[in-house]
């Protein structure tokens, strides 16, 4: 048996109705002889029998729409010498019209298949076959030649390494730079560029793979070898900034471990639908009302006038380690912002620095300083103040370890808080009030409820 | 300054004939010595024959070669070059004229669904050696249409060769050539720089094909085509005194585009700087930095810059010198891919 | 050479009352004094030889349509109607006149010995031109409408230059005459007395619009416009089409410069396969040109005339046959194009982006699994 399949009637059409046929099955049909009157989008149409032969299926009824390249119509060969399908069995031919009529394959693999099924005979070729409708299945690209691997992508990467890095842009390079890091085998996003806009510099990138050999093959103990750098820019300026803040501001410091194994599960709560508040955002936005009710946490001490000034606003600094040294980012209207909106402004804020493109009034005017050293994995550490503010907050490693919890030992998430102020303008008691006001906050959210 | 042997042309070995004309008379010369060569050639187009062209271009040839050869056509550019079409079917190897550059629109199916594919459409059998010269740019104070660089259209089109001459001994080399080739050819002729003088030795051959290194240097790569080719190479001379050492490349060639030329000058400068009449959208200067960006990519030193037409039609002649390219201009964005001082340097 | 004349428009066309016609609707011989002396060589022979050639070209038409409408085909410009105004052009002119025609002049192609296969290649789309235009003195078919007037003109000025008898002919249709190429191509004839007939197939329609929407006055009667004379024949009259190119033919060999034939006619098909006609036009317009089937008066004149009619249709059944099954055997020996073979002939020489361009997309392929039995289809459609 062949089947006749249904041919683009008019440049481009899709699908045709059947209108009436004009045979039946077990029709003695002639080349050429009217089968069947079809109705496109453009027209009316008689279908002529593309050979002689009996009828012996018709795949649609009257007002069926078939798609272009549906069987219509099969024919039983009548003594067609040449023309009989060689090892084409009735099977085959119904399991290609089963695959032609199954909805979840795609154009391509149902023409594909009823093509092969159909292979050793001649079919129509259908030269007017249409535009190919977007399948109901995926679109697949072919497989090639050759041995292909998934493609681990930014995203993909972010998942085990830095999620900022996926999120912002690609490091500023040109051409050339690239290739000389890859032929270096270094990674740009590791960079700090000292050109222009932070753009990474040839230079930067061979100080960068220089850096990473001389760690990599360190000489033995028998020889002592050193190198030195000449103090500029950045660190010149943090090293002038702390020895500044050092000897001129008498510094305490009080530290508490607090719970934070509710507080880290709202944040992740699964209704925020991958949306996280960073425990840095909650740090921050436990400290605004914090120093509301101790305001001398947000001030300075002026020498020189021989005042104490309390600022009016919080403005919240966060330590940024980049490449270059620490710099101090100052994230704008923290108390406006809502904790999602306060973390992708952290987020945005810590990718800019590391750039190097925070501009002047992002790097200073900030009047309270949170610093994230747990980042490192330590689990706390005394901060040296940032000069003209009286506190700054250190943030430990969150770590899993047992704890009391209601009355049982139990594994719980910690989190060491370690506030340095100058104690010219706070005293223990005002520090302490301060830190646990903000302690109390993480450890339990509900708690700014009853204040 | 520092300049090359021309790659695109080469010297043929019989004597000499180097005579200082104009790159008008140039082109007179080469349409003289080619009627003169091939019974099959002739000139066809608008006011050609008895004016001698509105340029001069074809002055004194219709006396010497008769109106048969040298035919003034009705004004009708699709006319032109479908006639041209026709004859070319029966072995005539037909120069038409498009007075001006503007004026080649109505003849556009004539060139891009006719003379431009039937080559291909028949499979070779039928040659369309059929050279389409239309003088181009602006630069001259002219009234509208009448200094178009519509160029990009016919490089777009495949199946045409597309080529720009720079300087009388440019000019005469390559409309030789482009009479000579079996393909059709549009020669877009800087109707701004006709009456510059030059050395023309008419022993000189030339290829259709070639873009040419007119100078050397080292800091950045300034291509130019038609008329910015002098400004190109005075911007160069302009650089040196600022230390920036420009080479100067003419395309000559728009379609098919010397890559190689180019990405081999862009590999060594790390810049590259592309300049041209034509408004930038969808140009040449699209085409050549989009291919030194394919072809040499690790080598950019910066990003390429263009130096057009601004996207606006051609504007009154009043205000054209803002609207062209000039030194200044060219400079300016020079010194962008050098990271010196620009115009667009924040404030 | 640039002179204007001052002769009245109507000097210029004859037939603009009454088309011209020496055949009646009832296949009776009417008397014209302009072609009775131009069909003194008309006999038997000749007259069944006009009859065989409407036959089977109407039979190679309607094979193609049926083959479109198998899938066979992308489409096909039927021609139905219209065979009287091709014959008899083609069995005018010398094989050395050179025919730039539109794309439903297969008729014409047919009389040129274009074999099936190189008439249908274009519409199969296995190339973009079927057959060499030298070896049949006729280009291959202009879609533009009204391009290849030009080309007629240039190619006739040429051999007027070389000294050549030979003449050139431009085919087109109604819709032609709106194109401003047709009208710039008369100009340059009539300026240049171009040795170049102008022959248009009036069929009544462009697609959907009829002809009074691009000519208010008859057809015939432009060209007067231009200076250059005009003929206006009854189409379907095979006797008097071929009658007034031989006069055309004639006038424009002798030096006369251009004419212009208009041959009214109708098309009954659709104007491609893509078309539905019903939608413009009525059964009873239809049916009024169905009677006026040119194959059927030069029967009834055969008739008149004694000949064995049945015989001779049985003779045009035979030959029909042969030229049908050759077509349909040569659809199925087209051969399909490589590839690769996109990138060829694109200028006379190769040129490096095109080489590279070529050498990606072989890279390309290459790279593509071989796992599909029938892998050039599935990748066109998956496109």
């Amino acid at each position: 048996m062949s089947d006749f399949r249904l041919p683009d009637l008019g440049e481009g059409l899709t699908e045709a109705t059947i209108v009436a046929w004009q045979v039946a099955v077990g029709d003695e049909v002639t080349l050429n002889q009217p089968l069947v009157e079809v109705e496109t989008a453009k027209a009316l149409v008689e279908l002529p029998s593309p050979r002689a032969g009996r009828v012996s299926v018709l795949h649609a009824a009257e007002g069926e729409t078939l798609a272009v390249g549906s069987p219509l119509i099969g024919f039983e060969e009548v003594g067609a010498v040449g023309a009989d399908p060689a090892g084409e069995s009735p099977a085959d031919a119904g399991a290609a019209d089963a695959e032609a009529a199954d909805d979840s394959a795609t154009d391509t693999t149902r023409r594909a298949s009823s093509t092969k099924s159909a292979a050793p005979q001649r079919q129509q070729v259908l030269v007017g076959y249409g535009p190919v409708l977007p399948g109901t299945g995926r679109p697949r690209r072919r497989p090639r030649s050759f041995q292909t691997e998934p493609y681990i992508g930014r995203a993909a990467q972010a998942v085990s390494g830095s999620a900022e890095a996926a999120a912002g842009e690609t490091p500023k390079a040109l051409p050339p730079v690239r290739r000389r890091a890859r032929d270096l085998g270094v990674d740009l996003t590791a960079v700090h560029g000292s050109g222009p806009g932070g753009r990474i510099l040839r230079t930067d990138v061979e100080a960068c793979a220089r850096s990473t050999t001389s760690a990599g093959t360190r000489p033995g103990a028998s020889t002592r070898s050193s190198t030195r750098v000449p103090v500029t820019g950045l660190r010149r300026e943090t090293a002038r900034a702390m020895t500044d803040s050092a000897f001129t501001a008498p510094q305490a410091s009080v530290h508490t471990t607090i719970d934070v194994t509710d507080t880290l599960e709202r944040l992740r709560h699964p209704a925020r639908r991958g949306r996280k508040t960073s425990f840095l955002a909650a740090v921050c936005q436990a400290i605004l009302p914090a120093a509301a009710r101790t305001p001398s946490a947000n001030a300075r001490y002026d020498t020189e006038a021989g005042e104490i000034e309390h600022f009016a606003r919080v403005a919240l600094g966060i330590a940024v380690a980049t490449e270059r040294g620490l710099v101090v980012a100052t994230v704008p209207d923290a108390e406006e912002a809502d904790g999602l909106t306060l973390t992708e402004r952290i987020t945005a804020l810590v990718a800019t620095a590391r750039e190097g493109a925070l501009t002047p009034a992002e790097l200073t005017g900030s009047t309270l300083t949170v610093t994230n050293v747990g980042v490192f994995g330590v689990e706390g550490g005394v901060p040296i103040l940032n000069p003209g503010q009286s506190t700054i907050l250190a943030i430990g490693a969150l770590r899993t370890q047992p704890w009391e919890h209601r009355g049982e030992i139990a594994l719980r998430t910690v989190v060491t808080l370690t506030l340095s102020f100058d104690h010219r303008v706070l005293d223990g008691a005002e520090a302490s009030r301060f830190l646990m006001d903000v302690a109390d906050v993480l450890s339990d959210p509900a708690i700014l409820l009853t204040r | 300054m520092t300049t090359t042997p021309n790659p695109a042309v080469t010297t043929a070995q019989a004597t000499t004939q180097t005579t200082t004309m104009t790159m008008a008379a140039a082109l007179n010369a080469a349409l003289r010595d080619a009627l003169e060569a091939d019974p099959d050639v002739l000139l066809i187009g608008e006011d050609i024959g008895t004016l001698g062209g509105v340029f001069r271009i074809t002055d004194g040839l219709k006396d010497r070669f008769g109106a048969d050869r040298v035919i003034d056509s009705p004004l009708a550019e699709s006319g032109i070059i479908g006639t041209s079409v026709g004859m070319a079917y029966r072995g005539m190897r037909p120069v038409c004229e498009i007075q001006f550059d503007g004026f080649v629109y109505p003849a556009f199916d004539q060139i891009v669904a006719q003379v431009a594919r039937l080559h291909y459409r028949t499979g070779g059998t039928v040659q369309m050696p059929l050279t389409i010269r239309i003088p181009f740019g602006g630069g001259i104070g002219a009234v509208e249409h009448h200094s178009e660089s519509p160029e990009a259209y016919f490089a777009h089109t495949p199946g045409l060769r597309v080529v720009t001459v720079a300087d009388p001994q440019d000019a005469y080399s390559t409309m030789r050539a482009a009479i000579e080739c079996s393909d059709p050819v549009m020669v877009f002729e800087p109707k701004r720089r006709y009456w510059s003088k030059g050395e023309v030795d008419t022993t000189v051959t030339a290829d259709l094909s070639s873009a040419r290194v007119l100078r050397t240097g080292t800091d950045a790569t300034l291509v130019a085509y038609g008329p910015l080719v002098v400004t190109a190479l005075e911007a160069a001379v302009a650089a040196e005194d600022d230390g920036i050492s420009l080479e100067v490349i003419d395309l000559r060639s728009l379609s098919p585009l010397d890559r190689q030329t180019v990405a081999a000058s862009v590999r060594r400068t790390g810049r590259l700087v592309v300049t041209h009449e034509a408004p930038g959208n969808v140009s040449l200067s699209s085409e050549v930095i989009a291919s030194a960006v394919e072809d040499c990519f690790d080598h950019l030193e910066a990003a390429p810059e263009r130096v057009t037409g601004f996207d606006t039609p051609y504007p009154p002649a009043a205000v054209e010198d803002h609207y062209l390219p000039g030194i200044d201009r060219i400079l300016d964005a020079v010194d962008r891919t050098l990271g010196r001082r620009n115009s667009r340097e924040a404030a | 050479m640039l002179t204007t004349t001052s002769a009245p428009d109507h000097d210029l066309v004859a037939g603009l009352v009454q088309p011209l016609y020496v055949l009646a609707e009832d296949g009776t011989r009417h008397p014209d004094p302009t072609l009775d002396p131009l069909l003194r060589d008309v006999d038997e022979e000749l007259l069944t030889g006009l009859f065989l050639d409407m036959a089977v070209i109407r039979a190679l038409d309607d094979e193609a349509v049926a083959l479109q409408r198998q899938g066979e085909l992308g489409l096909w410009p039927p021609l139905r109607g219209q065979e009287a105004a091709q014959i008899g052009l083609a069995r005018a002119l010398p094989s050395t006149d050179f025919f730039f025609t539109s794309y439903r002049e297969n008729g014409l192609a047919w009389c040129r010995g274009v074999s099936p296969g190189e008439m249908l290649s274009v519409w199969r789309g296995t190339t973009l031109s079927g057959w060499d235009p030298f070896a049949h003195h006729m280009a291959t078919p202009q879609v533009i409408i009204g391009a290849q007037a030009h080309h007629a003109v240039g190619y006739a000025m040429a051999t007027k230059a070389q000294g050549k008898d030979d003449i050139a002919v431009a085919c087109f249709g109604d819709g032609a005459l709106s194109q401003g190429d047709l009208n710039e191509a008369m100009v340059f004839a009539a300026s240049f007395r171009a040795p170049v007939l102008f022959f248009c197939q009036n069929n009544q329609y462009a697609i959907s619009e009829p002809v009074a929407l691009q000519a208010t006055v008859p057809i015939a009667l432009r060209p007067t416009g231009f200076g250059i004379p005009s003929l206006r024949v009854d189409g379907n009259d095979v006797l008097a089409m071929r009658a007034v190119s031989l006069f055309a033919a004639r006038h424009i060999r002798s030096g006369k410069g251009p004419m212009f034939i208009e041959a009214v006619t109708y098309r009954l098909g659709p104007h491609t396969t893509s078309d539905d006609p019903t939608r413009y036009r009525d059964e009873e317009e239809l049916e009024s040109w169905r009677r006026r089937c040119p194959i059927a008066r030069l029967e009834r004149h055969l008739e008149q005339l004694g000949t064995d009619v049945e015989q001779l249709r049985a003779e045009a059944k035979r030959r029909s046959l042969e030229a049908t099954t050759a077509l349909r055997e040569a659809v199925t020996t087209l051969p399909e194009p490589a590839p690769e073979s996109l990138f060829e002939n694109v200028l006379s020489t190769e040129h490096p982006g095109l080489v590279r361009q070529r050498e990606q997309f072989r890279a390309f392929r290459n790279s593509l699994a071989p796992e599909q039995a029938d892998g050039q289809q599935t990748e066109g459609s998956s496109a």
